[in-house]
């Protein structure tokens, strides 16, 4: 099965729910264990939530949109987020320690888990940043 | 996000309902942090919680630690069937108070 489609979300917390929303609605033309699914909203909505609270570190209020692209071509699932805040850094991204119990810090830890690769791409047009987290299902 | 507290006792219980996330996160803190701080007992039950993600993790990695430091504890109940599933993936369920 083929498929692509996208959404552009304005980059604040209220509208997580939104982005969880539309994930689901394209999962449910996906043929996947719910389990499953339910895996790749929580993937999507972590990769989501780093953009609001980390590209908008100290932001109050933006009108600043964030595009999530959801693309699935065969068995390879392509999920792209492109934002225009702060630059990320790759090599600075890491999840905390499991045993250092503390909160935060497990967001990008879910997404390893449940994704088979994440990574910054540097192609984006008029976009700062373009995470790209892929999974074969 | 909404909630419910029954109190008895020295136990207050929390019934959270809804998906918790990073938009409701500081909103369910304040309802059971203060309850911690007070020294109760709190039970979470969560069997109404469709949904939680790192915050709403946060949110019970915090509560419980708070509750050491009082020398209380939170007990987390009813857990739903996708909240356990992330509390498992955060490998936090011998670290948590699960009823």
């Amino acid at each position: 099965m083929n498929l692509s489609e996208s959404k552009d979300f304005v980059v604040d917390s209220s509208n997580l729910k939104e982005v969880r929303i539309f994930s689901r609605n394209v999962f449910e033309k996906i043929n996947l264990p719910q389990e499953q699914k339910d895996e790749l909203v929580l993937a999507i909505a972590e990769a989501a939530q780093n953009i609001v609270k980390h590209a908008y570190k100290g932001v109050e209020e933006t009108t600043d949109t964030m595009q999530i692209k959801i693309s699935l071509k065969d068995e390879d699932l392509e999920i792209g987020f492109f934002d225009k805040g702060k630059p990320v850094v790759p090599e600075n991204i890491q999840h905390r320690k499991l045993d250092d119990i503390k909160p935060g810090g497990l967001g990008t830890f879910f997404i390893k888990q449940i994704m088979d690769v994440a990574v910054f791409k540097k192609d984006q047009k008029g976009w700062v940043n373009h995470l790209i987290l892929t999974k074969k299902i | 996000m909404t909630y419910k507290v029954t109190e008895e006792g020295n136990i207050s219980t929390v019934f959270l309902n809804g998906e918790i996330d990073m938009d409701v996160a500081d909103k369910a803190k304040e309802v059971i942090l203060p309850l911690v701080e007070a020294g109760k007992e709190v039970h979470l039950n969560l069997k109404d919680v469709s949904y939680m993600d790192s915050s709403g993790i946060s949110v019970l990695i915090e509560s419980h630690q708070k509750a050491q430091e009082k020398n209380t504890k939170v007990i987390v109940k009813e857990i739903s069937k996708s909240v356990l599933k992330v509390i498992m993936m955060a490998k936090l369920e011998q670290i948590l108070n699960l009823g």
